[in-house]
């Protein structure tokens, strides 16, 4: 396979850690040298030719290479199989409506959430359940970290320069979860948003931090979604009262009080969408009343539509919790979800 | 974006984003850009920090454009 990219020649594994870490080339933790032969295995996997055109970068006017995800996979520690993952995410983050450049370069800071559906899923064992939103499993960990890397090797996307987060969160390293497909009777994510049932596919959100809630002192799903709700309200007037894409992240034990109510995820979202709604007078409580001005009563919801809201079954089997993951700005990104494999100009044979 | 198409046109920066501001323009291919600078933060100025914002970045826009 004829590779591009240009050769360093180092004397040993450590020469190679201080001269990427010198150079700005990784995120400050240690990076797998990127051999041609392991960036070409990643290639041969995906069956992409090193030239091929992932996609270009609006604002930078930069295009992003099979190759060149392929050299930052490999640094990131993906094996060829886990490559597949980061050429999807990659695709829907360089649609219009995601915003890259805004996502990536704001003050305020997201991360790049990844939300993986489908068989690919169990194929690279990801972990769905315990500590689903930390440290899990290769793949998770590694596709997350494959994209930060990308951003900062072929965006520049390093603090201070392009990156002008004020503060950032930890989900910056990595920040790529599996669904619980199999222990939930719902549509998956992918499914909802892309109308096909069992496709691979990945989701990716510019995302803030997750916020927890617990609940464990009730069955009654309004219940439940209230207090969900109130997390939701309390971003809205603590962070930002725009609406946009959230994510709710429910592990099995509260799933079971929705599940045994007999409401579907379309329930969950059309309940929060109700509750979820701020007046503008809140403001006054949390220190922000000099903006209020005379638009006290006007309200704002926390998504456009109740399908604006992401309910993602993941999470360990035993505690009330959810997290909720609040979008970075609004609707000026919005989540993105693409097919792993999709091609999306290829002639029906 | 606008001066390419041959619209004049001036950027305005706060103080904080000088350094951001530099390296999009070198980016963009126009590394000597110019720019207006205003002090930082303007969202929690008072009317009267405004006005002064206002006044700067004008004289300056004036300048940049008469250059």
């Amino acid at each position: 396979m004829s590779l591009k990219s240009s050769r360093l020649t180092t004397s040993d594994f450590a020469a190679a850690q201080e001269t990427y870490h010198a150079n700005g080339w990784t995120d400050g933790l240690p990076i797998i040298p990127p051999t041609p032969d392991l960036v070409s295995a990643c290639l041969e996997w995906a069956l992409l030719p090193p030239e091929h055109l992932v996609g270009i970068e609006p604002v930078r006017e930069r295009s992003i290479t099979a190759e060149k995800l392929a050299v930052n996979a490999v640094m990131a520690g993906c094996l060829p199989e886990h490559f597949p993952l980061v050429v999807t995410a990659f695709t829907a983050m360089l649609a219009p409506e995601f915003l890259l450049h805004g996502a990536t370069a704001s003050t305020g800071g997201c991360a790049i959430l990844l939300i993986v559906n489908g068989p690919i899923r169990r194929e690279l064992e990801m972990v769905t359940t315990f500590n689903v939103l930390g440290n899990t499993d290769r793949a998770s960990a590694a596709v997350g970290r494959a994209i930060r890397l990308a951003l900062i090797n072929l965006l520049d996307v390093r603090p201070g320069e392009i990156d002008r987060s004020t503060l950032g969160h930890p989900g910056k390293f990595s920040y790529c979860i599996a669904e619980d497909e199999e222990n939930s009777p719902w549509p998956s994510l992918a499914e909802e948003r892309l109308g096909e049932s069992a496709v691979s596919a990945v989701t990716a959100v510019a995302a803030m931090a997750p916020r927890q809630i617990m609940n464990e002192w009730t069955s009654n799903p309004e219940e439940i979604c209230e207090t969900i709700s109130a997390e939701i309200r309390s971003n809205q007037l603590h962070y930002s009262i725009w609406a946009g894409n959230y994510v709710v992240v429910l592990p099995p034990q509260l799933r079971r009080h929705f599940f045994d109510a007999g409401w579907s995820k379309d329930d969950i979202q059309n309940c929060i969408f109700n509750q979820a709604r701020v007046k503008r007078g809140s403001w006054k409580e949390v220190g922000k009343g000099s903006v209020v001005k005379d638009r006290a009563d006007r309200e704002y919801l926390a998504m456009e539509s109740p399908q604006e809201l992401m309910v993602v079954a993941a999470g360990g089997p035993a505690g009330g919790f959810a997290q909720i993951i609040p979008p970075w700005l609004g609707t000026k990104s919005r989540a993105t979800t693409v097919a792993v494999g999709a091609c999306v100009d290829c002639e029906v044979p | 974006m606008a001066e390419r198409n041959g619209v004049p046109a001036v950027s305005i920066m706060t103080s904080a984003f000088v350094d951001a501001a530099e390296l999009m323009a070198r980016v963009q291919g126009v590394p000597l850009h110019p720019f207006a600078v205003i002090e930082h933060p303007i969202a929690s100025a008072d009317a009267r920090g405004i006005d002064k914002r206002a006044q700067v970045a004008v004289d300056a826009a004036v300048e940049i454009l008469t250059q």
